[in-house]
């Protein structure tokens, strides 16, 4: 098999659900007579759908043994892709093509028999994934290990602890040995040191020049096991290429929303920010309900961190703000605003003042740094972007700013007419 | 490497092998089907001889003594209850799982993807291990009453086979409208239950008057009870007209069954 084989080939993948409305019912009986009657000698209009499409025209090739991640926000059609592919449902439209064999792990324990023993699960649901009992055979004494089951294997799985009925569901999974291998966020399973040994096995699986198709929200998982990214939006690719870039996009598409609130619980950090000593939790926008802002009204916020470790030091923040198409355009350095030395959740409350910036769409990126002495500094936390808001034009009139003319303005010019 | 292809209503070429490809699947929910039906039962086995023992005592009650119909030939009339619930569970049990097994299966199939059919050809199995011990018990209850089979009843796996394959096949007409409409769900247990009281099982055919001979026989079980009997007891008639329109039922099932269950698979994900 040579390395830029084709392993599987989407050509224009469409996929249609039906929605049905359903007409709000009038509270008035008489109202809701006529309604009836309108819906039954109108049948057409009286059951409204719509259609959504999923999926809307995906197209992609993967060569043998490549990994590629599969990122978006919910909805974008990331789960159905995978659906489509493994044959769960059919497509509206369009073509796959692929060679040899095909196993999802789309959710362990699937297939599970909570009444039935470790041993007597690991034949029904390496049956269900699509081995051979000869298949299983072989690899029982490696199941049997990966799971750390032991001495339970001949005990019915529903007096298993939930860690190791998921350790044995994973096992079996891990375990299959197909040509393509559609994973689906199962690596979220078990203690942080099984999710590290669940991981290994991935990267495992993915050098032994298997083809993986990853669906994850987990994006330092999404860089440790692929070489490759794909960011779907609205059922459409739009991304596919390098991983940083892809998971860069990936943030931006899913935080590039004006908003309120933000939570940074599930924002992608950058690699190297491992968030042991201090996270931002959440930021709030103040006194602005759209995020519209006039030329030179200031930016209020309130941000929630939490310090893990004692004596973390003087706190200060650098703040980049960034045109909506990633230019980079000032940057703040602020001075410590606090010395904290207890571990605890600490409200913060900041105003940015005369940005400059000239009429457009951008965002903010957080930098969070603490050290005692300027010396040992060091970045705690990494929010990119932090959050999104539109500046108006100047003086409020509806000129518009020609991109042309930059991205601040500067307004401090004196101009003096000098007399002859 | 094998090349699939995956398309908007795809070949059914593809199914056919996937079946063969998945075949130790069906083994596999079948011996689930079995293990988990016992499992922290006292009797264990013992439930799949008992029930249908105490079930025969009622019928043999009722049918026998009590309205006084007749057997088939000499057999007594325990035996032949006996032998006509056996064709009758085993079409029972397969038309009942088979009609819900999209909605039975749902977390599997809407995580998984296998040849849905399995899942009811499984169940099958399992249903037709059931009817296996049951045969055990006939044969013993045969011996100890001096009533001998004939050579005839070498016929007995075939027509077990039909009467299952009936109950599947109607099973798979019906589960694409369990789909759509869970009336089925309600409408099924009922219709079989009403069924029971127009087929053979706890009574001759001979019993049946001549003028209402051809609209009884319109049951397609009917006849494949009535012939599964007539393999057991060794001097009851052969009745060939319902057994003719059992065929044709089976026939007709089979094919629109098939093409109806086909249909469904394909996306019944999305409407389940």
């Amino acid at each position: 098999m040579s390395e830029n084989q084709t392993s599987l080939k989407i050509e224009n993948i469409k996929k249609k659900y039906v929605i049905k409305h359903v007409t709000k019912k009038p509270d008035d009986k008489k109202e809701r007579a006529k309604l009836a009657l309108y819906n039954l000698t109108h049948p057409k209009q009286a059951n409204q759908k719509e259609d959504f499409w999923a999926l809307n025209g995906v197209n992609f090739e993967v060569k043998q043994g490549e990994k590629v991640g599969i990122i978006g926000k919910n909805g974008a059609g990331k789960s159905t892709l995978l659906k489509v592919i493994s044959r769960i449902t059919e497509p509206t439209d369009g073509k796959i093509e692929f060679y040899g064999k095909i196993s999802s792990m789309l959710e362990v324990g699937t297939g599970f028999n909570r009444e039935l023993t470790g041993r007597e699960n690991i034949y029904l649901n390496g049956a269900i994934l699509g081995m051979t009992r000869a298949e299983i055979d072989a690899k029982f004494d490696d199941i049997l290990e990966f799971s750390e089951v032991g001495k339970f294997i001949d005990t019915p799985v529903k007096r298993y602890s939930s860690g190791m009925f998921v350790r044995l569901a994973f096992a079996v999974a891990s375990h299959l040995e197909p040509d393509i291998l559609l994973v689906d966020e199962v690596l979220a399973v078990g203690d942080t040191r099984f999710q590290k040994k669940c991981i290994q096995k991935m990267r495992s699986i993915a050098d032994s020049g298997k083809t993986i198709l990853f669906v994850s929200h987990q994006m330092n998982t999404i860089r440790q096991l692929c070489d490759r990214v794909i960011v779907l939006k609205e059922g459409k690719v739009i991304y596919d290429g390098e991983v940083e870039g892809g998971i860069r996009l990936y943030n931006s598409e899913a935080y590039m929303e004006k908003r309120n609130h933000y939570e940074y619980k599930d924002l992608a950090r950058l690699p190297g920010y491992n968030l042991d000593k201090a996270e931002i939790l959440s930021l709030d926008i103040l006194h602005n309900e759209s995020c519209i802002y006039e030329a030179d009204e200031p930016i209020d916020f309130k941000l929630k961190l939490k310090t893990k470790v004692p004596d973390i030091g003087d706190l200060s923040f650098r703040m980049l703000i960034w045109q909506a198409d990633e230019t980079p355009i000032e940057t703040a350095f602020t001075k410590t605003f606090a010395n904290i030395n207890d571990v605890g959740e600490y409200e913060v409350e900041a105003t940015i003042r005369n940005h400059n910036l000239a009429p457009g769409l951008y965002k903010l990126t957080l930098i969070l740094s603490g050290g005692n002495s300027s010396s040992n500094s060091e970045n705690l936390d990494y929010i990119y972007p932090a959050f999104v808001f539109e500046v108006l034009n100047a003086d409020g009139t509806s000129r518009t700013w020609s991109r042309s003319w930059g991205w601040v303005h500067f307004d401090d010019v004196d101009l003096k007419l000098i007399e002859e | 490497m094998r090349k699939t292809v995956i398309e908007p209503n795809g070949r059914n070429l593809q199914y056919w092998k996937d079946i063969w490809n998945y075949r130790e699947l069906a083994y596999n929910l079948a011996k689930r089907d079995i293990t988990v039906r016992y499992k922290q039962t006292r009797i264990g086995l013992g439930w799949a001889i008992i029930a249908p023992i105490i079930n025969m005592i009622v019928s043999t009650f009722i049918f026998g003594t009590l309205a006084g119909l007749s057997s088939d030939g000499s057999a007594p009339y325990f035996l032949m209850v006996y032998a006509g619930s056996i064709p009758w569970n085993i079409f029972q049990k397969n038309v009942a799982q088979t009609s819900s097994t999209f909605i039975t299966n749902a977390d599997l199939m809407k995580k998984v993807y296998y040849p849905r059919i399995l899942s009811p050809v499984g169940a099958c199995m399992a249903s037709a291990f059931d009817a296996l011990v049951s045969m055990v018990v006939l044969l013993v209850m045969m011996l100890v009453v001096g009533y001998y089979p004939t050579p005839r009843m070498l016929l007995f796996p075939f027509l077990l086979f039909l009467n299952a394959a009936l109950g599947l096949f109607l099973g798979l007409f019906l589960s694409s409208f369990n789909v759509k409409w869970r009336d089925m769900a309600q409408i099924v247990p009922f219709a079989l239950s009403v069924m029971q009281y127009i087929c053979p099982v706890s009574y001759s055919i001979s019993s049946i008057p001549d003028k209402y001979r051809l609209i009884y026989s319109l049951n397609p079980a009917t006849g494949m009870i009535s012939a599964f009997k007539w393999c057991i007891l060794g001097d009851m008639k052969f009745d060939p007209l319902s057994f003719i329109v059992a065929v044709a039922w089976l026939i007709f099932f089979a094919v629109f069954g098939i093409i109806l269950f086909r249909k469904t698979e394909r996306n019944f994900v999305d409407i389940v």
